[in-house]
Formats: structure tokens, C-alpha cells, sequence
């Protein structure tokens, strides 16, 4: 379970501070397919990185599974995003000179996965994504925008984690392909019980989410 | 895939700018082992000048120089004191004369010219003429003569520094007192004489034993003979013109001088190397201090290649890094990719550098000393009395100045395993610290601050 309490976050930029979060306070059951919704700005993406660990909140507490993320050393927030979090990205971040297989083998690598079993592993993970054979040996560069966030997908499920967080993960995507990422989150979330956290601006998407934060100058608005 | 394929892979990830680093790299290394080779050579040359050609001493009967002036030959007791002086390891005793058309039924190889005709212009007129006749004052005719050295080592007369070059038959043994010669090759071949010819020299008839070569016109025209035989064929017993006297380390010359000028008195000039040894180095250690800089700069400049490089590879690959931070990639992961990284372009532009540098640092050692060599020389030429100018036959002095200037322009490159350790060494350590500070640098910062700002 996620509980995140009096959250602010505040940035120094060069014309003065900004406040992304302002007091924000949520919980997110083991299992739930939830979504935060906004406008551009409105501190989804800020929100989402501090549930990652990414970042550290300016004040308040963050707690997963009975372990405030935000008080653990840096080494232990690195251990913890490579054990229990799954991130896909808007642009979704494949280091550009690994193949499919091996960005994904990358993420069991930093999760302490055997060596010797990480290979059919990572084709398995391609496998139930939809990376073809041909295409898992590929450079992000040669695999279209799909492709390329399904592979996302399998590298954020690498290490089996508790918790899929996804920033806008369909919106550099047609609406078709999007249809089809999102059903994926979907599935994994009922099949293996994984709490999923979507951040998107696509209300038909929340619409189908069990739960959704709508997020407003900082503020969580409604429930 | 590991963290070091990955930092391999990443190395060639681009081709074409890793290229260009690992050139520049490959230069910097070539710079740093050729001043090193050729710092190494320069010092092991100087050593080298101050331990042979700086111990010798030079002693001679005061006012003569070679077969000039004038004075008394030294004596056994004063060759005696010398070589009992404190620190004198060992001595080559040496005695000159010259054969003149009466003393030998050699010819010259010589040819008297202006130069040898003004040395005669001084001789005895004839005593026997009477003085009214006209005759009796002209000086009887200049005709070059053929100069003789006895000596207890016959390797003092090469030039080179070296042992007497013998071009057939077989050395004498300069201690001896037998009736034997080496005949310099132009002698010979004017004389037609060979191994086992005899010839006569102040009326006894000494055999050839052997015939050298120096390459030196008026060394190949004389004649050596054992110290002993010589003093006893020209009624001259113990006589010696000269002594180079060899002290057993660079640091007592000043003190074995000293010795020999209170045991000498006036008696004697003495020479000691140590001075001209000194103004030789001068400028090998200012082609040391060079390469010292140079390995330095060098070093510099290959650190900075390094680590800009590096600092624009992390610095363009700062999202890059974010993302394996953000998946569970710990700062140590992203250090040692990076330093694997560097090291792989590090290792590739030490090897071509390595090469370069073996390639060159040869012609480069040479180019070094011989024109510092050249410098000096010009110098010396243009210096006082002293000079090589003034050698006469047999001048011990003169030969040491000869063998310091052919030690200075034998200066080889050599790479040894110290200079090479050193060089890899440097390389290495430039690749640590150059990819390893800007990989850290970045590691450290927040996930969220890279991806959020690339």
C-alpha cells in the first residue's frame, strides 16, 4: 500500500521558487489500477517521482509497504526502485545503443537477477509484450513508438515489482497503439496483481482506472 | 551483457568522435614516452660523461703540450707520487718523440706543408759549416718527420674513446720492453709495410706487430710503441711526457687535483676533465629539463583530452544516466561503466601512442643531443687556449675531449621497462580519474533533475 502525507515539493529556478505540491495527501490500495489527472503544470509528473523515489519531497512522507522512501539513503532508494518499482516513461528512456533484449536484461541486471537466466527471462518479458523475434534484437531507433513502449513495458516488469508507475505512457502514441499500451497495463494489473499508477491527461483512459486523482496547481481536487 | 561489455560497446558507440579522441590521445601518449625515452637516455648520458670522461686527470710536464714548450720529462719518483695519490685508481703513462730522416729509414706519410714548414723554421742551423760560408746560415731543409708514442696502454691513442681499432695483425702490450711497433695504417701503406716488417728507429730494428686505424690523419701516420722500449731507444729512462691519471669517482677529481698540485708543485700542468665534462652536460641537462617539462605537458594534455572528453560524452549522455539511476542502476554501476568507458579509449589510443612513441622517440633522442652536441661543439672551437687546437701528438687531453664529444652524439633511445611502466602508468591514471570524476559528478545528482531537465 502507498500512503503519501502533506507531500510538498518546491523548486529553486533561476526566476524564484516554485511549489509543484502543495499538501498533498493520498493512499493507493496493494493491486489498484489507479490514475492521476491534470493540466500541464500541475505537478503529476513531480508527484510521480517522488512516489519512484526519484526525487525527495520538500516535506511530508511517503510510505510503501510500511517504509518511508523518503528517509532512506540514497543507496537503499536505488535498491528499492530496482526491487519493488517499474517505470515507463512518455518517452520511454531506452538507452539507445542496447537492443530490445538487452535494455530489458539491463533492468535485471540492476535487480540482482542470475546472469545466466537473465536472457530467457527478458525474451519471455518481450514475448508477452509483443516484441517479435526479429525486432527484439533492435535498437530503440529501429523499432516504432509502440514497439519501443511496449519494450518499456517489459523492462518495467523485469524484476516483477509491486509497483508499475507509467508518466503519460501513451502519449506519444496514437490513439490505437495507446489503446493497446493501456490494455496491457490493464491486463498486468489483473493478472498479477501489480498496483499501477498512471499519470495522464486522458480522461478516457482514468475513466477505466479503479481510482483517479485529479491534481490541480499542486492540490489534489477530487477523488 | 555486463557493466564492462557495456562500457566497451559504449567506447564505439560512435565511432567517428571516438576516433577523434583516441587520436588526439594517441599523440599526447606518443609526446609523453618519446620525452621520457628521451629524458631517460639524456641522463643516463650525463652519468655516463661524468663517470668516464669527468675522472680523468690530465698531467704533464709544465710547459709542454704534446711535442711543444719546453722542460723536463716527469720523473719515475713524481709518476710514483701520482700514482700513490689518495683516490687515483689508475694511471697511463705516456712518452712522445718524433722520428726525423736521420732516426729511421721510414718516410713520412705526412705531408709537411705550410703548417709543418713554420713549426721547422726555428731548427739548428748546420754547426759543421764554417761561418763565412753562405751556406752556413740557411737552415737545412724542412722535411716532416714521424711522430713515435710510447705509452703503458695503447688504447689511449684511439680517438674515439674506445680501444684501438686494429686493422690487421694483433696489439702489443703497452708495459713491455720489446723491440715492437703499431704502425698507424697511412704509415704502413706509404712504407708498404705489414705484419712482421721490420723497420729501423734510432738505429735498432723494430718489428711490426700490428696496424691500427683512428681515422685520424695524423694518428695514422705514426708509430706506438711500449712506453719502456721507447724511453730506452731515445736514452730517456722513466722519462714521461704525459699522465692521464683515473680517479675513482667524479666527486674526488677536485680533491685528487688538489693532492697533485701540492705533490707536483710548479713541476707540473694539471688538466683535470671535470670542468669540460661539466660545460658538455650543461646542455644535455637543459635537454633533460626540457623533456621533463615536455612529459609534463604532455601528461597534461593527454589528462585534459581525457577528461573534456569524458565530461561531454557524460555530459550528453546525462538522461542516459538518469534512466539507469531511475531503473536501479546504482552510482557505482554508472562510475564503473564509465571508467570502462574511458579506459577502452584509453587503452586504444595508449597502444597506437605507444607505437607512435617507439617510432619516434629514437630520431627524436638523436635530433635532441645532436644539436645540442653541434652547439657545444661550436662553442668549444670558438673557445680559449686549451682548445683541441692546441693538441699536439699524443695529447692525452685531447683524446678525452674527443671521446666526450663522440659520447654526446651516441645518445641512444631506449625504452626500458621502468620508462614504460611509467608511461602505462600515467595512461592508466588519466583514464581513471579523467572518466571517473565527471561520471561521479553526475551519478550524484537526482534521477528526476536530469530527466526532468534533458
Amino acid at each position: 500500500m502507498v500512503t503519501i502525507e502533506n507531500v510538498s515539493k518546491t523548486f529553486s529556478t533561476p526566476s524564484g521558487q516554485v511549489q509543484a505540491l502543495k499538501d498533498v495527501s493520498l493512499t493507493v490500495k496493494t493491486g489498484e489500477f489507479v490514475s492521476i489527472i491534470g493540466k500541464s503544470g500541475s505537478g503529476k509528473s513531480t508527484l510521480l517521482s517522488i512516489l519512484g523515489a526519484l526525487d525527495n519531497p520538500s516535506t511530508g512522507s511517503i510510505i510503501v509497504d510500511d517504509m518511508q522512501i523518503n528517509k532512506l539513503s540514497g543507496a537503499k532508494q536505488t535498491q528499492y526502485r530496482a526491487n519493488k518499482i517499474g517505470f515507463v516513461f512518455q518517452q520511454y528512456n531506452l538507452v539507445p545503443n542496447l537492443t530490445a533484449l538487452e535494455n530489458v536484461m539491463l533492468a535485471l541486471e540492476f535487480g540482482g537477477y542470475p546472469s545466466n537466466s537473465r536472457f530467457d527471462r527478458a525474451t519471455q518479458l518481450l514475448e508477452s509484450v509483443g516484441i517479435e523475434e526479429d525486432q527484439r534484437q533492435r535498437r530503440p531507433t529501429r523499432l516504432s513508438g509502440g514497439q519501443q513502449q511496449r519494450v518499456s513495458i517489459a523492462r518495467a516488469l523485469a524484476n516483477r515489482p509491486a509497483y508499475i508507475l507509467a508518466d503519460e505512457p501513451t502519449g506519444n502514441l496514437d490513439s490505437a497503439t495507446g489503446k493497446k499500451i493501456f490494455d496491457l497495463l490493464h491486463d498486468l494489473s489483473r493478472s498479477q496483481q501489480t498496483t499501477i499508477i498512471v499519470v495522464t491527461h486522458d480522461l478516457e483512459i482514468a475513466g477505466k482506472t479503479d481510482k483517479t486523482f485529479t491534481l490541480k496547481d499542486g492540490k489534489i481536487t477530487t477523488v | 551483457m555486463n557493466v564492462v561489455t557495456r562500457g566497451i560497446k559504449n567506447a564505439v558507440r560512435s565511432p567517428l568522435k571516438s576516433g577523434a579522441i583516441v587520436l588526439m590521445f594517441a599523440i599526447s601518449i606518443a609526446l609523453i614516452l618519446s620525452m621520457l625515452v628521451a629524458r631517460g637516455s639524456v641522463l643516463a648520458k650525463i652519468e655516463e660523461v661524468k663517470a668516464t670522461a669527468g675522472t680523468a686527470i690530465t698531467i704533464q710536464p709544465a710547459g709542454v703540450m704534446g711535442n711543444m714548450g719546453g722542460g723536463d720529462p716527469l720523473t719515475t719518483t713524481q709518476i710514483a707520487s701520482i700514482t700513490s695519490t689518495p683516490n687515483v685508481s689508475s694511471i697511463i703513462s705516456t712518452l712522445t718523440d718524433q722520428l726525423g730522416t736521420d732516426d729511421t729509414n721510414l718516410t713520412s706519410s705526412l705531408e709537411l706543408g705550410s703548417f709543418g714548414q713554420r713549426q721547422q723554421r726555428f731548427e739548428t742551423p748546420d754547426t759543421t759549416a764554417t761561418p763565412t760560408d753562405s751556406e752556413a746560415t740557411a737552415r737545412p731543409a724542412p722535411t716532416p718527420r714521424t711522430s713515435v708514442t710510447g705509452t703503458t696502454d695503447v688504447n689511449s691513442i684511439a680517438t674515439d674513446g674506445g680501444d684501438l681499432t686494429i686493422s690487421s695483425g694483433e696489439t702489443i702490450d703497452g708495459t713491455s720492453g720489446d723491440a715492437v711497433a703499431l704502425v698507424g695504417s697511412d704509415l704502413a701503406a706509404k712504407n708498404s709495410l705489414a705484419i712482421g716488417s721490420t723497420f729501423t728507429a734510432y738505429g735498432e730494428t723494430i718489428t711490426v706487430k700490428g696496424i691500427y686505424t683512428t681515422g685520424n690523419a695524423f694518428q695514422d701516420s705514426g708509430i706506438i710503441m711500449p712506453i719502456t722500449t721507447l724511453q730506452t731507444l731515445t736514452d730517456q729512462a722513466g722519462a714521461v711526457s704525459s699522465v692521464t691519471a683515473t680517479i675513482n669517482s667524479s666527486d674526488n677529481v677536485a680533491a685528487a687535483v688538489t693532492a697533485l698540485e701540492t705533490s707536483l708543485g710548479d713541476n707540473a700542468d694539471i688538466t683535470s676533465q671535470a670542468e669540460s665534462a661539466a660545460t658538455s652536460v650543461e646542455s644535455l641537462q637543459g635537454i633533460a629539463g626540457l623533456t621533463t617539462t615536455g612529459v609534463i605537458a604532455a601528461a597534461g594534455a593527454g589528462a585534459l583530452i581525457i577528461v573534456l572528453s569524458m565530461f561531454l560524452v557524460v555530459r550528453e549522455r546525462r538522461r542516459e544516466i538518469g534512466v539507469i539511476k531511475a531503473i536501479g542502476g546504482s552510482n557505482r554501476k554508472v562510475i564503473t561503466q564509465f571508467i570502462v568507458e574511458g579506459l577502452t579509449i584509453t587503452v586504444i589510443g595508449a597502444v597506437i601512442g605507444l607505437v607512435l612513441g617507439v617510432l619516434v622517440s629514437g630520431p627524436m633522442t638523436t635530433s635532441l643531443v645532436t644539436s645540442s652536441a653541434s652547439s657545444s661543439s661550436t662553442s668549444e672551437a670558438a673557445g680559449g687556449p686549451g682548445g683541441r687546437g692546441m693538441g699536439g701528438p699524443g695529447g692525452a687531453f685531447n683524446q678525452g675531449a674527443a671521446q666526450l664529444d663522440t659520447n654526446l652524439t651516441q645518445v641512444t633511445a631506449s625504452l626500458t621497462p621502468q620508462i614504460f611502466t611509467l608511461a602505462v602508468g600515467i595512461t592508466l591514471l588519466i583514464a581513471l580519474l579523467g572518466s571517473a570524476i565527471p561520471a561521479w559528478l553526475t551519478a550524484r545528482i537526482r534521477p528526476a533533475e536530469v530527466l526532468r531537465t534533458e
